[in-house]
């Protein structure tokens, strides 16, 4: 495998989707590939980054509230209805 | 074979009361599996609409159509993916349309995002002058925000969400092999982006202020 092959496969190496094939390619390149060594811990660290570094919201109490009730709600009409 | 529970027509309103307990059942299934996702579908929603009241209407419709709908979730597949799924269809269908262009950014909606979030740079003080930890936040997410949206999307529900290549190729309508070249072309023009604002904190100079 040379290093396009490998590069474009890197993407998949960090997700851990590479078929068990490909792992074996992939690995025995990277052991004999200084460069594609690097930029695969690079390439970690991209996803890293977005997961760590991308913030997350709590969805607000009231909305939390209101999902709760929605299915009080719905089940009550439910019994009434029946209708979809 | 689990289908089959559907058809329980319920005729008369006699069973009024086996009806509700059904419907109790119901709720506590829903909430246990479907509920819990609500802060993971709030983000999601965030991004794709950009707006807070809009986010909100979006999980609140998503919810809704779920809880209908609930007897066709095939239980024991993951449930935030059949979530996710609904919402994104509600979005194309109701919001997108009325929604500001793809590819603007509202950098005040930003700001307010991230206003309250620290400098993080300050407790990074690793010796190894690694660029990324110069990153801010706000930067992280604008530079993920610039990307196209069908590389920002697998990328999203790849990385922020962790979703298999296989639950995303059923979200996004599109074979695995797409999934998988997305992220790759998505990760290169992000990984360009990222860099480019490390530049200007000149990563590599290890200036001290
Ligand atoms: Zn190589």
């Amino acid at each position: 495998m040379n290093c396009n092959k490998t590069r474009v496969l890197m993407s998949v190496a960090v997700d851990g989707e590479l078929t068990v094939k490909e792992e074996q390619l992939f690995l025995l390149h990277l052991s004999e590939c200084e460069m594609c060594r690097v930029e695969y811990e690079e390439a970690k660290k991209t996803k890293l980054i977005i997961r760590e570094k991308i913030v997350r919201f709590n969805a607000p109490a009231s909305l939390v509230t209101m999902i709760m009730q929605l299915s009080d709600v719905d089940a009550k009409k439910a019994e009434g209805t029946l209708s979809l | 074979m689990a289908k089959s529970e559907t058809n329980h027509p319920a005729k008369a309103s006699s069973k009024k009361e086996t009806l509700s307990r059904e419907e109790n059942l119901k709720q506590l299934e829903f909430q246990k599996e479907a509920v819990v996702h609500i802060n993971s579908l709030y983000n999601y929603a965030l991004h794709l609409t950009m707006n807070p009241d809009d986010a909100e209407d979006l999980v609140q419709e998503t919810y809704l159509k779920a809880y209908r709908f609930f007897n066709s979730f095939e239980r024991g597949t993951n449930c935030k993916a059949w979530l996710f799924k609904i919402l994104k269809n509600n979005y194309i269908n109701s919001f997108r349309k009325n929604s500001k262009e793809p590819g603007k950014v509202d950098y005040d909606l930003i700001k307010d995002f991230y206003h309250s979030i620290k400098d993080t740079r300050i407790d990074t003080s690793e010796a190894d002058s690694d660029y990324f930890h110069t990153l801010l936040p706000e930067e992280v997410y604008l530079a993920l925000q610039s990307l196209p949206e069908e590389f920002r999307e697998v990328i999203q529900l790849c990385d922020i969400e962790g979703f298999t290549y296989e639950e995303i190729a059923n979200m996004v309508e599109s074979p695995i092999g797409t999934v998988r070249s997305r992220l790759y072309r998505g990760r290169k023009l992000l990984r360009a982006q990222l860099e480019s604002y490390a530049k200007k904190y000149g990563y590599n100079t290890d200036t001290d202020q």
